[in-house]
């Protein structure tokens, strides 16, 4: 299986250690994450787009419903998003470039909550694997209800020196068939 | 049934909801609850449905469970070796017997009692054999699932629970002619890049259903934000004429339909030159159809017919769908190479009530298309289509639009309408397979659907 659904980064846990929660490198990834998911409910998406690096991977694999509950067989090749940097600046564009990205044309109102922010040095100088639980409501036009998304997101995320940047994003999706019509928003 | 109720004070409730003579469609047919009762019955329960592709379950034992219409399916490939398409409910005491999506089983034990299948279908017995606990009124021969009429074509899996109906190339008729050329031009054929996508949506699905039918029109509008740059770009009262999706040859038969665009528009559009005096194997060679590569080529020219690659020369098949409730994209796209691709992906319409439908989407390759190209079609594919597709995205957003104006009393009384006519006109190359209307994009072909939708509808059940 392609698809990376590690919950602990793939390279064995004795050569990577989990990073202390409440260590400042901790917190300072907590703070990256609070600052994306209001990036991202404020749609600054060209703002959003600045913390991605180029060589970005962004997957959601379609989830399955097996018999035996081993977590990474329930996840299949084909995605909800099969992206790179280059489609995810095109997707940005579309949204706040044209004048007719319907999907997002009334705007959904949408938060991302996220916690059980977990953090792992890696081989790489500078990098760290991330895993954080996300909670997304998004409302749209009059709807009373909210359509909502849990998911674990499996990331990389690289210390540039300056910032952090996200190189890749794995969204382990907890719905088999999704609730809301289409993903026209970034998890 | 409320609808026999009703039917004492509406002599004839379908033929009322579809007005022959102007082209409508009453919106009422997007809510009425009865109606839908009655589709479940009369469309669902009686026309071919597409449940997938045999590359889903290519070992012995392997299964995959699908929808027809609101009934779950068994679709396994049995010990013979062929697909065996069974009800997913035990006839014990209705329990579903399988509980997962996907897996492989040699057998099918139901978790509540025990009785045991075949991934055919047949029973094999209720645990505690020597008590005869299915009884002795009834023989193992009986008490199998209940199985449904199966014909695999080009690798897709139809089903039917109409065992005495028409067969499956009656059904799609003189439409197989253009089918053959997405689902049966090489030798390996099709297979699928991993299990479908699947989402809701809040709306009737024939709101989907009547758009697969061949909806260029809307192109210019709806997905409008991809001709805003790039390729597609044009001024606001000429951009028609370069978006490439407007002029076309739409083909349609027993309701289903398919868009076929000339190869000169999207050589033009490609490559800014024109496909003017070239023959059909020097057309193919320079731009070869959605998803085959030059390497197919000859595999292609080997299992069609001269007419086939006549028209899959001049204008292939890319866009349309199949009744009741298929719809397809076989376009091309460029790679995450820079190389110009193709991104071929088939959903299925499953209704979940009359104001509900569950969108599921297949990605497609050619078997041998090398790997790391299917890598990037299935990538393509999914950033143009299905959940997060940058085309898709728009449709999923209008159609819970039309099922909310149809709750209005009022809104309930308006009509869908298919006044644009184009008129049957063949061209003088073009075989002479459906019906085919050549021109501006307009509505024959969808309304051909809602045709096929009312005779099956007005069909004894």
């Amino acid at each position: 299986m392609s698809i990376s659904t590690q919950i602990t980064p793939e390279t064995s846990s004795s050569v990577l250690s989990e990073v202390d929660y409440g260590s400042p490198i901790h917190n300072r990834i907590t703070g990256w994450y609070i600052r994306e998911a209001r990036l991202l409910d404020h749609r600054l998406l060209d703002e959003w787009q600045t913390c991605l690096a180029e060589d970005l991977v962004y997957k959601a694999p379609v989830r399955l419903t097996r018999r035996v509950q081993g977590f990474d067989t329930e996840f299949g090749a084909v995605g909800h998003f099969d992206d790179d940097h280059a489609s995810i600046t095109a997707r940005v564009k579309r949204l706040t470039g044209t004048k007719s990205a319907w999907s997002e044309d009334p705007a959904s109102r949408t938060r991302r909550f996220v916690t059980n922010i977990s953090v792992w040095e890696t081989d790489t100088p500078d990098e760290y694997e991330v895993s954080s639980y996300l909670l997304l409501t998004r409302n749209r036009a009059d709807a009373r209800d909210y359509k909502q998304l849990s998911a674990e997101r499996n990331d990389r995320l690289r210390w540039d020196g300056e910032r952090f940047l996200l190189a890749r994003r794995t969204i382990l999706l907890d719905q088999v068939v999704l609730g809301m019509p289409n993903l026209a928003i970034f998890l | 049934m409320r609808i026999n109720r009703r039917s004492t004070f509406l002599a004839d409730p379908v033929s009322d909801l579809i007005d022959t003579e102007n082209r409508e469609v009453s919106v009422a047919a997007l809510y009425d609850p009865d109606l839908y009762e009655l589709e479940l019955e009369r469309i669902f329960a009686k026309a071919w449905l597409m449940l997938g592709h045999e590359s889903e379950i290519p070992n012995v034992g392997d299964y995959v469970v699908r929808l027809m219409g609101e009934d779950q399916v068994i679709v396994a490939r049995a010990a013979d070796g062929e697909v065996h398409v069974s009800l997913n409910v035990c006839p014990h005491r209705a329990m579903h017997v399988c509980i997962a999506d996907s897996g492989n089983a040699r057998v099918h034990k139901c978790i509540y009692h025990g009785w045991a299948f075949r991934p055919d279908g047949s029973f094999i017995g209720a645990p505690i054999e020597k008590e005869k606990m299915h009884g002795e009124i009834k023989s193992k021969e009986q008490l199998g699932l209940k199985k449904a009429r199966v014909k695999v074509y080009g690798g897709l899996i139809f089903a039917t629970w109409n065992h005495e109906g028409p067969a499956l190339e009656e059904f799609l008729g003189d439409m197989k002619f253009y089918y053959d050329m997405l689902f049966c031009r090489t030798d390996n054929g099709l297979e699928v890049l991993g299990p479908p996508q699947r989402l809701t949506i809040d709306a009737n699905w024939k709101t989907a259903g009547e758009q697969s039918a061949c909806d260029g029109f809307h192109t210019l509008t709806l997905h409008q934000s991809l001709l805003e740059g790039g390729a597609m770009a044009g001024e606001e009262n000429t951009e028609h004429e370069s978006a490439p999706a407007m002029y076309g040859v739409n083909v349609s038969g027993n309701g289903h339909s398919l868009r076929c665009i000339p190869a000169d528009t999207s050589w033009a559009l490609m490559a800014g030159k024109t496909h003017a005096g070239m023959t059909d194997d020097e057309r193919l060679e320079l731009m070869p159809p959605p998803g085959i590569t030059r390497d197919l080529l000859p595999q292609v020219r080997k299992n069609l017919t001269a007419d086939q690659l006549h028209v899959f020369a001049k204008a292939p098949p890319v866009v349309g769908g199949m009744f009741p409730n298929v719809n397809l994209l076989f376009i091309y796209s460029p790679l995450r190479d820079g190389t110009l691709g193709s991104a071929m992906v088939m959903h299925t319409i499953n209704p979940k009530g009359p104001e509900q439908f569950e969108w599921v989407t297949y990605f497609f390759a050619e078997k041998d298309t090398p790997e790391d190209v299917k890598a990037m079609m299935r990538a393509a594919a999914a950033q143009g289509t299905g959940t997060s597709g940058v085309i898709e995205q728009d449709d999923s957003d209008t159609w819970p639009h039309m099922s909310e104006a149809s709750r209005g009393v009022i809104g309930r009384t308006e009509t869908l309408k298919y006044q644009a006519i184009l008129g049957e006109n063949r061209p003088d190359d073009w075989p002479d397979k459906a019906k085919v209307y050549s021109g501006f994009s307009k509505d024959d072909a969808q309304w051909n659907w809602w045709l096929a939708y009312r005779d099956l509808m007005l069909a004894e059940a």
